[in-house]
């Protein structure tokens, strides 16, 4: 895939007529589909603050009708350089649909547009207070591997582990609890303007949860493997 | 620009539709048989001149060996992948197969994208004779099933019949649209369609906007080797145990009979659907004769397991889409095997609500790709399709585990961008492996490409590679790199790793090349050329009848001008004119051709009156 040169920098010139483009998705002048704004995130893709609670029906009306502007469909017989324009612009569309639309997916994506998403040293380590529970998880996990492969008896250990997976589902739903709640401040945050300070404790806060439900997650993924 | 055409190319049946322009309806052209229906079966003479439909479906049971049918479940496979599939089927696949699989007909070896360009040109033809123009262009239907691979195979075999693909069409979502189109349906729709080699399960939402009618894929599942094929291998297998039991014939070394017998036994099914019992007669070699009673009950247990192997897709499309059963408010059936009473009452109990048959379960795909190539065509569109990824895109990261970047379900177009680094100093390149599927180790999932991400010498962790990867609206695989600190784009050699790569296309084209536009333009000329020679015998004619005097002189002036202006369009080779001026003149001519008629109709009388006396 080529993807013709487009000039997108300030101030935003049409591709086609290079005449000065007003519109987001248009050219205010000749019509043609324009390039997305470099600062354009998901959020402003959907005309929306950078808030995590987000209206449902209006988020879908909105892809909706920006579908129906942007679709390959559309541009089928229209020159290389829109029919590329009209693919780009529409994956980006969906990507943005697909992540606003799953409330944990935005929490993530949001950190990531504002720096504060870290993953990866943490990831692989047992938060401290799940440690006990993990250690004894991962020791029947062990002892059902080896029933298995030796033909032993599997119904108690398996029955452990059900009871072990349907606490960590509960645990999940804590975690869930725990990042609508941190949402909901930062939500009010944006409304009441806070400062940076109070914006960043915020985000490290959410940070700290996904980490948390990232890890959880693995734990029961990997017990339904077993059980399944 | 020539015409375009929606085409569902079928396991089991091809077809070709369009959109008629006078009523806005989707149509299946007829063959030359008059039916719509193209069996997918291709047969090569010794000669090399393919043979492809009915003509080749009578093949299969007099030269199985250079005959193939159900070529579709060898699209975008390896040679391991269709071991399974070599039990059941009489593919001669050659040895020298690999990644590529070349099956042998007669004395020459074809891809499977070759063998199915060849029901596509067929198709095209039966639609450039319906029309009397060229057709150039095609949307094609695929299961919503299949993969990246399965998808660009479909798309060469498009290229290699000369025809340029719009777009691929998930084979559900073409149905709803056909549907839709039909019933004004709104609501969630599930789509069951259970073809002759694929089965496919499709949610959908569709949405009344003031732009039009949104139909847009929540999820889908499926199966890409499960159909009627299975139903009747099943049904074979049982039947030759039988006769091996009663008899000591074993059928499934003598490939002639064994074809005749799954006729019958396609025949035997096909009954079972209307009543509650059939019997197979089959003459066996021995002289004897071998009889077996099937109840419709016998049957249905024996298919059984078929049809729950389609549920458990059934379910998770339905958790993918976050709906129960309860929340679907239509349900249509799409597909040949959806005839069969068992499927259609497990479908209805399961969602607790009669399915829709209205449609022509054979035709109602190519309707429906028909519907979309007419919205592409005219680019001005009322209604809008927004499709999904059937399955998950991943890449391989360490110890052989896959990261998941788009997700199964995803709307399309969709990407994601991964950003890449060295290891190590003076690194000049990065291995990169992209893979389909939902399993978690990159052994399990299905390989899509390999590349190799060149970097320039630099200390480790120092170049920064952008990797763009984009599914577009055909479900097929692009990819783009970028050196984020150059801003340049990358070229990426992408190698498929199963499928034929773009320099074999080239090759296949060039080695095919195509006569069949030049064929068919000089073929329109001739006909229109006999044509014409026939409305100016039959005018002379006409004007030669007594009765012609009473004819008002404006009227014969503009007779004698159209007469004269479609000779002179017959001395050149411009069929369009040629069939334009035979049009102007039959039309000079109708009250003609009713004087002359009612003198006749009159003196026919006369004559009977006169034989009376």
């Amino acid at each position: 895939m080529s993807a013709p040169f487009i000039a997108t920098d300030p101030p935003l010139v049409c591709w086609s007529c290079h005449e000065r483009s007003l519109g987001t998705h248009f050219c205010s002048s000749c019509g043609k589909l324009q390039q997305i704004p470099q600062a354009l995130d998901y959020f402003a893709l959907f005309e929306l603050p950078k808030k995590l609670w987000i209206e449902m029906d209006g988020l879908e009306k909105k892809f909706l009708q920006l579908s129906w502007k942007l679709h390959p469909d559309n541009f089928v017989n229209a020159t290389e350089t829109e029919r590329e324009l009209s693919l780009k612009r529409s994956s980006e569309l969906n990507d943005a649909y697909r992540v606003l639309r799953d409330p944990v997916a935005r929490v993530e994506y949001l950190l990531g547009i504002e720096g504060a998403r870290k993953e990866g040293e943490h990831k692989q380590q047992a938060p401290p207070e799940l440690l006990e529970e993990v250690f004894e998880l991962n020791e029947s996990l062990d002892e059902l591997r080896e029933a298995k492969a030796s033909g032993g008896d599997l119904a108690a250990l398996k029955s452990r582990l059900e009871a072990a997976e349907k606490n960590f589902q509960s645990k999940l739903g804590e975690v869930d609890e725990q990042l609508r709640s941190i949402a909901r401040a930062w939500d009010a945050a944006i409304d009441a303007n806070a400062d940076e300070t109070a914006r960043k404790q915020l985000m490290a806060r959410m940070n700290e949860s996904l980490n948390r439900r990232s890890y959880i997650r693995n734990l029961v993924t990997n017990v339904q493997k077993e059980l399944s | 620009m020539g015409r375009i055409v929606g085409i569902d190319l079928g396991t089991t049946n091809s077809l070709v539709a369009y959109v008629d322009p006078r009523t806005n309806e989707p149509k299946c052209i007829p063959g030359p048989s008059g039916s719509t229906l193209c069996p997918s079966v291709v047969s090569v003479d010794p000669d090399g001149g393919i043979i492809v439909g009915e003509p080749a479906q009578r093949r299969l049971l007099t030269q199985p060996e250079r005959t193939i049918y159900s070529v579709k479940r060898l699209m975008g496979r390896g040679l391991a992948d269709v071991q399974d599939e070599l039990k059941l089927f009489p593919f001669r696949i050659d040895p020298s197969s690999k990644n590529v699989i070349r099956v042998r007909l007669g004395n020459k070896l074809f891809t499977p994208p070759e063998i199915s360009s060849f029901i596509l040109r067929e198709l095209k033809k039966w639609a450039q004779d319906y029309f009397g123009e060229a057709v150039d262009r095609a949307v094609i239907t695929v299961p919503a099933y299949f993969n990246d691979a399965q998808r660009q195979a479909t798309k060469d075999a498009g290229k290699l019949a000369g025809l340029e693909v719009l777009r691929l069409v998930n084979e559900p979502t073409a149905a709803a649209l056909a549907y839709g189109l039909h019933e004004k349906q709104r609501g969630r729709v599930a789509v069951y369609d259970l073809g002759g080699g694929t089965f496919d399960i499709s949610v959908l939402k569709l949405i009344s906007t003031a732009e039009g009618d949104i139909y847009q894929v929540l999820s889908t599942n499926g199966d890409t080797h499960l159909g009627g094929d299975d139903i009747d291998n099943l049904l074979q297998a049982f039947v030759h145990e039988q006769i091996l039991r009663q008899h000591e014939i074993d059928f499934s070394s003598r490939s002639e009979l064994a074809q005749q017998l799954r006729k019958a036994i396609i025949a035997i099914k096909h009954q079972l659907s209307e009543s509650d019992s059939a019997t197979l007669r089959f003459p066996l070699p021995n002289s004897a004769v071998f009889v077996y009673e099937f109840t419709r009950g016998a049957f249905e247990a024996l298919i059984r397991p078929i049809v729950d192997r389609t549920m458990s897709p059934v379910k998770q499309a339905l958790t993918d889409a976050q709906l129960k059963p309860s929340e679907i408010d239509e349900v249509v059936l799409v597909g040949g095997t959806t005839r069969t009473p068992l499927i259609r009452r497990t479908v209805q109990e399961f969602f607790d609500r009669k399915p829709h048959t209205e449609l022509n379960p054979d035709e109602v795909v190519a309707l429906g790709a028909a519907v979309q190539a007419n919205i592409l065509d005219r680019g001005v569109k009322d209604m809008l399709l927004l499709d999904v990824t059937p399955l998950s895109l991943g890449i391989e990261t360490y110890g052989g585990a896959v990261a998941k970047i788009i997700p199964r379900n995803s709307t399309i177009p969709a990407s994601a961008q991964e950003l890449y680094t060295t290891g190590v100093d003076n690194q000049t390149g990065i291995d990169i492996h992209v893979l389909q599927g939902e399993r978690e180790l990159a052994k399990d999932c299905r390989s899509l490409a390999r590349f190799v991400l060149k970097t320039p010498p630099a200390p480790a962790g120092l170049p920064r590679i952008e990797v763009k990867f984009l599914i577009d609206a055909n479900g097929i695989l692009q990819v783009a790199a970028k050196d984020m600190r150059t801003d340049e784009q990358h070229s990426i050699e992408v190698q498929p790793s199963y499928g034929i790569s773009d320099s074999e296309i080239e090759r296949m084209l060039e080695e095919s090349i195509d006569y069949a536009e030049q064929d068919f333009a000089e073929r329109q000329v001739i006909e229109a050329r006999t044509e014409s020679e026939a409305i100016l015998n039959a005018t002379a004619k006409a004007l030669a009848n007594p009765q012609a005097a009473t004819l008002p002189a404006a009227e014969r002036a503009k007779i004698d001008a159209a007469a004269a202006a479609l000779k002179e369009s017959v001395a050149g080779s411009d069929y369009k004119l040629i069939r334009k001026r035979i049009d102007e003149l039959s039309h000079a001519t109708e009250h003609l051709a009713e004087i002359v008629m009612n003198s006749a109709i009159s003196s026919a009388l006369e004559g009977r009156k006169v034989a009376e006396v």
